[in-house]
């Protein structure tokens, strides 16, 4: 039973985010959950399935960032795909910079991940009434891990 | 269910902690990943974070159009029958239609942190 719910993901996560995007006053049946639950497990291996089979084709043994981009735009999810461009390209300038800071500075651990904290945080409110119409907010990652004086 | 925290080297798939906290765990995504039956070998680190957001993204809209069933039927309690409907109305949804015709779930009882209420 245990490892059931372990293929899938959390339930409670599931839920919040369904429990995000509805009106305050809207119900959510359990088992409409659990439906939502697979649906989005199963969304995962399908896309997934799509990038492994790209990056087969192209002798790759990894699936990045970017083959999961693609397979979204491939699946017809094209407006998450831009959502995830930009997402992705966020993370990785945050992970660059992060590893240049460790290079060159002695600075404490807590520092770095304060600021990589602050500036590296992707998750915003989202409000999309109609369309699907996400903005990435930028927390300002340009200058915020420089060691602090 | 918080993450234990932004860094916490199990949820975050690192020791480094590469970004702050994501909506869904990386370790069950990595995991589902894996299992999708393709072979797939090698997964980068930045695959599951990039469907945390993914996921959120299609949870989000799987739930509005679930709700215009929902709103269409005059109710305010979103159903499992309202996710089907809205599965089996949206082109790019294809491929959830067996798994929403399907679920079997309901024949079993699954160990759930939440209460049984009917």
């Amino acid at each position: 039973m245990d490892e059931e719910q372990d293929k899938l993901l959390p339930i409670a996560n599931v839920g919040r985010i369904m429990k995000q995007i509805l009106p305050p006053a809207a119900k959510i049946s359990k088992e409409a959950k659990q439906t939502m639950q697979e649906c989005a497990t199963e969304f995962i291996s399908f896309v997934t399935g799509e990038a492994s089979d790209k990056c087969q084709k192209e002798n790759r043994k990894t699936v990045n960032g970017d083959d999961i981009c693609w397979a979204l735009s491939s699946l017809g999810f094209d407006d998450y795909a831009e959502v995830i461009v930009r997402y992705l390209h966020k993370y990785r300038e945050a992970e660059r910079e992060k590893s240049a800071n460790q290079h060159k500075s002695s600075s404490t651990d807590q520092d770095i991940e304060e600021s990589n904290h602050k500036s590296s945080q992707p998750q915003q409110q989202i409000e999309a009434p109609n369309g699907i119409e996400f903005r990435v907010l930028d927390k300002g990652n340009s200058s915020s891990f420089k060691n602090p004086s | 269910m918080r993450q234990a925290g932004a860094y916490s080297g199990i949820l975050s798939g690192g020791l480094s902690g590469k970004t702050g906290p994501h909506s869904l765990p990386l370790a069950r995504i990595k995991k589902i990943m894996k299992k999708s039956g393709n072979d797939v070998k090698m997964i980068s680190g930045e695959a599951p974070i990039v469907f945390s957001k993914a996921c959120e993204l299609f949870i989000e809209e799987l739930t509005k159009r679930s709700w215009t069933m929902t709103i269409q039927g005059k109710r305010r309690t979103l159903h499992k029958e309202d996710v089907a409907s809205a599965a089996i109305a949206t082109d790019i949804f294809d491929f959830l239609v067996n798994l929403v015709s399907n679920s079997s779930h309901s024949m079993d009882n699954p160990v759930e942190i939440e209460t049984t209420s009917k």
